[in-house]
C-alpha cells in the first residue's frame, strides 16, 4: 500500500455539492467536503440528518442525485480498492452460515478478483487482523453465537483485512459494551497514526470530542467541518440539534409530496 | 468452467452467451409475429359456436351453468374478502403455501368416503391446510430458516405428499375415473348441488365473521403488539383467520384449482389495496373485484370446448389487477405518470412567467409589454418556442397577447402568480444564505425547485424569520404582495400585512 | 376401509422393493436414480442461494413461470421451423427450452420488481400475482395449442421421472455417454458446481453484506439478476423429471435441511450432495413400495429427513436448555450458602 507520493496529493475524500434523495425526499443537500488526509473524523447530528446516507453516497451504495464524490482524486469506481467499509451492524443476517474466519477474509475478496480463492498470505493477514481486535480465539466460531461487541470487533477486523487508506465506518459504536469502546478508540487511533483517513458516524456528543480529531456537523446540510476544538462550539451545536433548521425539512416533505 | 470432455456437446455450446443473446432476440422478434398465428388458430373455434356457447351461457337455463356461475361467484366473494387481509398483513405467500398443503388432506378425504364427497373432503383439506400453517410456524419458531424457507418447505413438502397419494388413488378400481385430477386446475363445469351448498355456507361464514369481528381483525392485522397489549387474542385471531382462509380455498378448489387458488386469494384483494386507502372499501372491492373475476373466468371457460376453469379466472383478476396498477386513482403508475406531467408543465409555464417578471424588472417595468424576441433572447430559445410559451400563458389566462407587435401582456392573475414566484425564489435564497449558511453560489438551483412548491404558511414562516427583509443575497428586490395590482414596484411595504401576525 | 386400505397400500415385497432395482432392473432404475440425483444436486446448490439470500419463493415464482415460457418457445419454434421430426430435433428442442426459460425467468424478476418498485403491493404480493398470472397463461397455451406444444398440462404439476425417455442415448466420438436427458442433466449440474465454486466469493458476499459488495466494486444487482437466469435454467432441466410444483422441494429441501446441521457453507454444500443422493435412492425404494409418482416419492423422502433434522435440533435445544438450566441452579444454590455473609 506504499504509493508514491505525488507532488500535490489528491486528499482521501473530496465530496462536491453531493444530493442524495430517497423516493424524491432529499435527505443530503449539497454538502461540500475536502478530508485531509491521517484524520479520525466524526461525523454528527441528529436522527435523519443523512448521516449514514452520505457515508453509503460516498461508497456508491445508495444512488447520488447530484453532485460528485472523488476518492484519491479519482471516482469511487476505481478506487474502491483504497477504501474500507464497516455497515451498521444490523444490515446484515448474523444467522448466516460463515464462522468468523469466513467473515473477515470477506475484507480479502475486493482484492482478489475473479476466480482467485482467499491464500495463505490472506489467512495470515486476517489472523493478525483478528488478534489485534482481541477476537482470535473465536476464529472457529459461527457468527449467530457472537455478542454484539463481538460482533462489532469482527466487523473492524474485516474492515483492518481490507487494508484500506481510508476507512467508513457507520456507528462503530452503537449497542457495544465499554471495554470493546474503549478497544476500538485505541485501535482507530493507532490506524490514523499510520496515516490512514476515517471517517465514523457517531451519535454521542459527550464522548465525540475526545475521540474525534475532526467533527462534521450534519443536518441535511454540512452545518460546520473543521478540528473540534472549533467546531465544538454552543453555538454550532446548536444550529445543528436546535429546531432553527425544521423548515429545511418541512421543505423536503413539500418537495416529495409535490415536488 | 473447463470441462474438455463436454466442450463438443452441442447443447454446451449453445449455452455461450452471445448465441443465447442471438435465440433470446430470435424469439423476441418471433413473439411479435405470433398473435396472427394464434387468431388463425382460434379461429378454428368458429364463430358460430362461441356465440351459441355464449348464449347459452347467458341464458342460465342450462342447470350446470348456473351452478357453475353461483359457485365462482361465491368463491370469488369470499376469497377476495379473506384475501385482503393476507395483503394487508404481508402473508400473501402464506395463502400460496395453504392452498398447495391441502392437497394430501384432498386425497385423504377421497380415500375415506371412496367417493367425490365435498363433506369429507373439505373437512380432509381444512386439516392438511390447518396443519400447513402450523408446521410453518413450528419451523420459523425453532429454527434459524426463515420464513420464505418455512413456506417453500411446506408448500412443496405437503404437495409431493399430495401428489403421492393422488397416483397411488389413481391406481385404484375406483379412482381411475374419480375426476380427482381435476382439483388440481379445476373445472367448473363440475360443480354440483352440494359442492354449492358449502361454497354458499362458506361465503356467508367468511362474510358474517369479517362484519361480527371487523374491528378485531383491523387492529390484529395492523399492529399486532398494539392488539396484545391491549387485551385482543391475536394468536386466536390469526388461526381464526387461518381456518377461514382453508375453508375459502377448499371451497375454490373445484373450480379454481390447488395450483392457482391462492392468485384468487391475492389477485383481487391487490388490486383493490391499489384503489383505496380505507380497509373498509378496500374489502368491499376486493369482494366485488373477486365477483367479477370469477364470473368472467366461468364465463370465457364456457366459450372454448375444454378449457380450464381456474387459469382463465386468474387472468381475469390479474387484467383487474392491471387495470388498477396502470389507471387507479391515486397510485396508478399511467396517473402518476399523467399528474408528473401536467406538473412539469406548470412549472414550465410558471419559469415563463418569472421570465417575463424579470424582463419588466429588468427596464424597471417601463411599458407593459415584453415581446417575443426579448423571451426567446433572455431564455436562448427559438421564437417559435417563445410563442409556443405564450400562447400556454394565454390558454391558462395569465396573459394577453398583442397580435400586431407580437408583445406578451400580463393579466393582474399573471402578474400576481410572477411576484409570488420571484418573491418565493428570493426568500428563500435568502434563508439558505443567511440561516442556513449555505455560499451564495450554491442556493440558486435549490430555489428554482422550490419556489414552485412553497406554501403559503412556509412562505410566511420564512419572512417572519427574515425580518421581513427586501433585497435577496444577490442584492435584488423581493417583490411584495402588495405590488400586485400597481402598475409598476411601488416602495416595498415592510409592515406586515394584516393577519400575518408576529 | 379395511380391504381398501390393503390394496391401497400393497404389501412390502423386499425382493422387488429393495432388491430387483439393483439387479434386474438396474438399466432401466439406475438412469432414474442418477437422473434424480443430478437434478437434485442443481436444484439444491442453486436453492441453498435463494435461501442464503431469503428469496426461496423466487424459487416458487420462477418454476411457475417457466411454463409459459416454454409453451411460448415451443409455439414459436413450430411456427418457425415447422413440427418436422428431424435429426436435429433433440438439439434444437434442447436450445428453444433454453431460451424459452431464461426468458421467462428473467420476466418473471423484472415483473416482481416492477409491481414491488412502482406500487404500493408489497414483495409477496407482487410475486404471487405474477407467478400465478404466467402460470396461467401457461396453460390456456397449452390447452389452446396442444397439438404445437410438446407438453401435457398434468405432466407440468408432477412431471415423472418414471417417464423419462432414458432410450436414445448419447454418442461421442464412438463412446455411449448415456442417455440424453441424464448427460443434459448432468452438464447442467455440472456447471451449477462448476459456477458456484468459481464464483463463491461474489456471491457469498453479495448474498450476506450487500452493501460491502457494492463497496468492492462486485456489481450485487447483476448477480441477482445472473442467479435468477442460472435458476431458471436449472429449473428447466428440471422440469420433465419433476414438474413445476416438485422443483420447489429440490429447490429447498436439501439447503433447509442442511443449514440445520451445518455452520458453514463449505459443509453445508457437502450435505447438500449428501441429502441428494440419500433422498434420491430411499424415495425410488419408498415408490417401488407403494406404486406411485417417483419424483414425488423422493421430494416426500427428502422431507422425511428434513424432519429428523428438525426433530434432532429441537431435542438437543431442549437437551441444552434443560442442562443450562440445571447447571445455574446448581451453581445459584450453593453460593449463598458457602458465600461470606
Amino acid at each position: 500500500m506504499n504509493t508514491p507520493a505525488p507532488e500535490t496529493p489528491a486528499p482521501p475524500l473530496e465530496i462536491h455539492d453531493l444530493t442524495v434523495a430517497y423516493q424524491r425526499r432529499p435527505v443530503l443537500w449539497g454538502v461540500d467536503l475536502v478530508v485531509p488526509p491521517g484524520k479520525l473524523v466524526g461525523i454528527i447530528g441528529p436522527n435523519g440528518a443523512g448521516k449514514s446516507t452520505l457515508i453509503k453516497a460516498c461508497m456508491g451504495v445508495v444512488p447520488i442525485a447530484g453532485g460528485w464524490v472523488r476518492i484519491f482524486g479519482s471516482p469511487l469506481g476505481r478506487a474502491h480498492r483504497r477504501v474500507g467499509y464497516v455497515p451498521q451492524r444490523e444490515s446484515v443476517d448474523w444467522d448466516f452460515p460463515v464462522n468468523v474466519m469466513d467473515l473477515v477474509l470477506m475484507g480479502r475478496y475486493g482484492k482478489l478478483g475473479l476466480f482467485r480463492r482467499p491464500s495463505r498470505a490472506d489467512r495470515d493477514i486476517a489472523r493478525d487482523c483478528l488478534e489485534k481486535v482481541g477476537m482470535l480465539p473465536y476464529a472457529n466460531r459461527q457468527i449467530a453465537n457472537l455478542s454484539g461487541g463481538q460482533q462489532q470487533r469482527v466487523f473492524l477486523a474485516r474492515a483492518l483485512a481490507q487494508e484500506s487508506d481510508l476507512y467508513f465506518m457507520d456507528e462503530p459504536f452503537a449497542g457495544v459494551d465499554a471495554a470493546t469502546e474503549a478497544a476500538i478508540v485505541t485501535l482507530l487511533h493507532e490506524l490514523r497514526d499510520r496515516g490512514r483517513t476515517i471517517l465514523v458516524v457517531h451519535h454521542d456528543l459527550p464522548t465525540a470530542r475526545n475521540y474525534f480529531d475532526m467533527l462534521l456537523l450534519l443536518n441535511l446540510r454540512r452545518v460546520a467541518f473543521g478540528p473540534t476544538d472549533e467546531v465544538f462550539t454552543y453555538e454550532l451545536l446548536q444550529k445543528t440539534y436546535g429546531g432553527r433548521l425544521t423548515i429545511l425539512s418541512e421543505v423536503a416533505e413539500a418537495v416529495r409530496q409535490r415536488g | 468452467m473447463n470441462c474438455p470432455s463436454l466442450t463438443a456437446e452441442p447443447w454446451r455450446l449453445r449455452s455461450h452467451p452471445w448465441f443465447t443473446a442471438l435465440l433470446l432476440l430470435l424469439f423476441l422478434l418471433a413473439l411479435a409475429f405470433a398473435p396472427s398465428a394464434e387468431a388463425a388458430k382460434i379461429g378454428e373455434l368458429s364463430v358460430n359456436s362461441v356465440r351459441t356457447q355464449a348464449l347459452r351461457f347467458l341464458s342460465l337455463q342450462d342447470p350446470a351453468v348456473r351452478y357453475a356461475l353461483a359457485g365462482s361467484v361465491l368463491l370469488g366473494i369470499s376469497c377476495g374478502l379473506l384475501g385482503a387481509f393476507l395483503v394487508v398483513r404481508r402473508l400473501a405467500l402464506v395463502g400460496d403455501a395453504l392452498s398447495h398443503a391441502v392437497l394430501p388432506g384432498v386425497a385423504a378425504g377421497f380415500l375415506w368416503s371412496q367417493t367425490k364427497d365435498p363433506v369429507a373432503i373439505f373437512i380432509g383439506a381444512v386439516i392438511a391446510g390447518l396443519l400447513g400453517t402450523l408446521v410453518v410456524e413450528g419451523i420459523k419458531q425453532t429454527t434459524r430458516l426463515k420464513e420464505d424457507a418455512a413456506l417453500g418447505l411446506v408448500l412443496a413438502g405437503f404437495y409431493a405428499v399430495g401428489i403421492c397419494l393422488v397416483t397411488m388413488i389413481q391406481r385404484l378400481p375406483t379412482g381411475a375415473k374419480s375426476g380427482i385430477d381435476k382439483f388440481l386446475f379445476g373445472q367448473a363445469a363440475a360443480i354440483g348441488p352440494g359442492d354449492l351448498k358449502l361454497m354458499a355456507a362458506v361465503a356467508f361464514v367468511a362474510i358474517a365473521t369479517v362484519l361480527a369481528f371487523y374491528k378485531e381483525l383491523l387492529v390484529a392485522s395492523f399492529d399486532p403488539a398494539f392488539a396484545r397489549s391491549a387485551g385482543f387474542p391475536v394468536r386466536a385471531i390469526h388461526y381464526a383467520l387461518m381456518l377461514l382462509l382453508a375453508f375459502a380455498v377448499v371451497s375454490a378448489l373445484q373450480a379454481v384449482g390447488v395450483v392457482l387458488v391462492s392468485a384468487m386469494l391475492i389477485t383481487p384483494a391487490a388490486a383493490a389495496y391499489l384503489l383505496t386507502d380505507r380497509m373498509h372499501r378496500m374489502l368491499l372491492l376486493a369482494a366485488g373485484i373477486g365477483l367479477v373475476s370469477g364470473a368472467l373466468g366461468c364465463f370465457l371457460s364456457f366459450l372454448g370446448s375444454n378449457l380450464p376453469t381456474g387459469p382463465l379466472m386468474v387472468l381475469s383478476g390479474s387484467t383487474l389487477f392491471a387495470g388498477a396498477f396502470l389507471f387507479a386513482p391515486r397510485h396508478g403508475v399511467v396517473t402518476r405518470w399523467w399528474l408528473h406531467r401536467s406538473r412539469s408543465g406548470r412549472i414550465r409555464r410558471e419559469n415563463t412567467l418569472k421570465t417575463v417578471y424579470r424582463i419588466l424588472e429588468d427596464r424597471q417595468f417601463h411599458g407593459d409589454g415584453v415581446t417575443f424576441r426579448e423571451l426567446a433572447e433572455r431564455r436562448r430559445e427559438t421564437m417559435e418556442d417563445a410563442e409556443c410559451q405564450a400562447r400556454e400563458l394565454v390558454r391558462h389566462n395569465f396573459a394577453s397577447l398583442h397580435s400586431v407587435d407580437r408583445t406578451i401582456l400580463l393579466t393582474p392573475d399573471g402578474r400576481q402568480r410572477a411576484v409570488e414566484l420571484v418573491r418565493n425564489h428570493r426568500l428563500w435564497e435568502l434563508y439558505l444564505t443567511h440561516a442556513a449558511h449555505i455560499p451564495a453560489d450554491h442556493v440558486h438551483e435549490d430555489a428554482e425547485r422550490i419556489e414552485h412548491v412553497l406554501g403559503e404558511d412556509v412562505v410566511r414562516e420564512l419572512e417572519r424569520r427574515l425580518n421581513y427583509a427586501d433585497t435577496d443575497p444577490h442584492g435584488r428586490p423581493i417583490p411584495t404582495p402588495n405590488a400586485v395590482h400597481a402598475a409598476g414596484p411601488s416602495e416595498p411595504d415592510r409592515r406586515p400585512p394584516a393577519g400575518y401576525g408576529r | 376401509m379395511i380391504p381398501t386400505l390393503a390394496q391401497f397400500i400393497p404389501p412390502f415385497d423386499v425382493r422387488s422393493v429393495l432388491v430387483d432395482p439393483w439387479t434386474t432392473d438396474f438399466d432401466s432404475k439406475g438412469w432414474i436414480v442418477l437422473m434424480g440425483f443430478l437434478t437434485s444436486v442443481a436444484c439444491g446448490w442453486v436453492g441453498q442461494h435463494l435461501l442464503l439470500r431469503r428469496m426461496a419463493l423466487m424459487g416458487d415464482a420462477i418454476s411457475h413461470s417457466v411454463l409459459p415460457g416454454l409453451a411460448t418457445a415451443f409455439l414459436v419454434a413450430s411456427f418457425l421451423f415447422g413440427g418436422r421430426d428431424d435429426a436435429g430435433h433433440a438439439a434444437r428442442d434442447s436450445s428453444v427450452m433454453l431460451v424459452g426459460a431464461i426468458a421467462a425467468g428473467w420476466l418473471t424478476t423484472l415483473l416482481i420488481g416492477l409491481i414491488h418498485r412502482h406500487s404500493r403491493v408489497k414483495q409477496d404480493a407482487a410475486i404471487g400475482i405474477v407467478f400465478a398470472t404466467l402460470f396461467a397463461i401457461g396453460v390456456v397455451l397449452i390447452t389452446l395449442f396442444a397439438d404445437h406444444v410438446d407438453l401435457d398440462a398434468d405432466c407440468v404439476l408432477y412431471g415423472e421421472i418414471g417417464f423419462v425417455p432414458f432410450q436414445q442415448t448419447l454418442q461421442l466420438f464412438g463412446f455411449e455417454l448415456g442417455p440424453v436427458p441424464v448427460a443434459r442433466m448432468a452438464v447442467v449440474t455440472i456447471l451449477t458446481v462448476a459456477g458456484t465454486l468459481a464464483f463463491y466469493k461474489e456471491l457469498v458476499i453479495s448474498s450476506f453484506d450487500a452493501g460491502l459488495a457494492t463497496s468492492l466494486g462486485i456489481p450485487a444487482p447483476t448477480v441477482h439478476f445472473l442467479l435468477m437466469g442460472w435458476l431458471a435454467i436449472v429449473i428447466v432441466s428440471a422440469f420433465e423429471s419433476v414438474g413445476a410444483i416438485l422443483v420447489i422441494a429440490m429447490l429447498i429441501v436439501p439447503g433447509a435441511t442442511a443449514s440445520l446441521i451445518a455452520s458453514r457453507l463449505p459443509t453445508l454444500f457437502a450435505l447438500i450432495v449428501l441429502h441428494s443422493a440419500i433422498s434420491t435412492v430411499a424415495g425410488l425404494h419408498l415408490a417401488l413400495w407403494l406404486d406411485c409418482s417417483i419424483a414425488g416419492a423422493m421430494v416426500v423422502s427428502g422431507c422425511i429427513l428434513f424432519t429428523f433434522a428438525w426433530t434432532a435440533t429441537v431435542i438437543r435445544r431442549a437437551r441444552d436448555h434443560r442442562h443450562a438450566t440445571l447447571h445455574s441452579a446448581s451453581t445459584d444454590t450453593p453460593s449463598p450458602a458457602s458465600g461470606p455473609v
